[in-house]
């Protein structure tokens, strides 16, 4: 067992095949709905240049961290600290733009 | 423990008393209120249903400080000695990982999560929080420095012992269990959990008492 801090990595990422543009697009989507509460109309209406962080309230570092571990989870990807910048979160493009390079990594 | 507990009865002698175990940290937060109306919704059921407060969380005079998974686990079987009668356990996301050492009837989870995860969306709760004060931080780095000293995640001072539990604890068999997460084959609803401001979804909480009504009959509790 250790520390048990080495179990911090979550050894799952899956063998789902989820690399295609509007699969991974629609997973974003139903994602930000859940952890920022935007309801299907506001997530569905999300463009390639909607403000995020910065821009939607709800978007605090805790939704941000939340958002992260969700990718994880149902992306089936592992996300680095050294590969997040403030950029990923600025526009829904930017963050569907990694995303889909993680994906397909 | 003398801690509170917030117990709703139904009319008439109940026919078993339903232990929720809610989610951890902010978690518990974002789906306390819908928990409640569960609880109204079981005790119509003529269930008994009580929401202890965990050491150190909500309205506990503990330091979360001095807590870890342990004494959670050790917390919860005491309730559950005090309890007439059978008890089911219902758990949400990271209740599972302390429910198992109590004496219950049956339990009933949902969408259990590995404590792991729980730990890394913490710390880099606190890594995003750094990063927009201007303070360089790292998981990793988190991670070294939680060996020796208590570290504050996203608001809560956890202790060494707790981060390191956190970060090894999975869901532990119990028998009889059903297991349901969100969804068609299981609970209609979204993850309040995971909601960054918090809502309630009555709709839900009824599924919720519903799902466990009916397992409880199959386990043999009328």
């Amino acid at each position: 067992m250790g520390s048990g801090i080495e179990g911090i990595c979550p050894f799952r990422v899956e063998e789902r095949k989820l690399t295609d543009s509007s699969s991974v697009d629609a997973t974003l989507r139903a994602m930000l709905a859940d952890v920022l509460g935007l309801g299907e109309d506001r997530a569905a209406a999300l463009t390639e240049d909607s403000g995020l962080f910065g821009e939607l309230p709800e978007f605090d570092s805790m939704a941000v961290a939340t958002v992260l571990t969700e990718m994880e989870d149902r992306l089936g990807i592992l996300i680095d600290d050294d590969e997040i910048d403030g950029e990923i979160f600025e526009t829904y493009g930017n963050l569907l733009a990694f995303s889909l390079r993680k994906v397909t990594d | 423990m003398s801690e509170h507990r917030l117990r709703i009865d139904p009319a008439g002698t109940p026919r078993a008393t339903v232990l929720i175990v809610p989610p951890l940290f902010e978690e518990a937060n974002r789906t306390r209120r819908t928990l409640v109306l569960a609880m109204r919704a079981l005790s119509a059921e003529r269930f008994a249903a009580v929401l202890p407060d965990l050491p150190g969380q909500n309205e506990s005079l503990v330091p979360l400080v001095e807590v870890n998974l342990d004494r959670w686990q050790d917390a919860l079987a005491e309730v559950v000695s005090e309890i007439d009668g059978p008890t089911i356990i219902a758990s949400f996301r990271g209740g599972a990982l302390i429910d198992h050492k109590a004496q219950a009837a049956a339990w009933w989870r949902l969408a259990p999560v590995g404590g792991a995860s729980l730990l890394r969306t913490l710390m880099r709760a606190r890594v995003s929080a750094d990063r927009e004060a201007g303070v360089t931080s790292s998981l990793e780095g988190l991670q070294d420095e939680a060996k020796t000293a208590p570290q504050l995640l996203a608001g809560n001072r956890l202790s060494p012992a707790m981060i390191a539990q956190l970060g090894a604890s999975e869901a532990q068999a119990v028998e009889p269990l059903r297991s349901v997460g969100l969804g068609a084959n299981g609970i209609a609803g979204t993850p309040l959990w995971l909601r960054a401001e918090p809502g309630e979804d009555a709709a839900m909480a009824g599924a919720i008492a519903a799902d466990i009504s009916a397992w409880s009959k199959t386990c043999g509790i009328s």
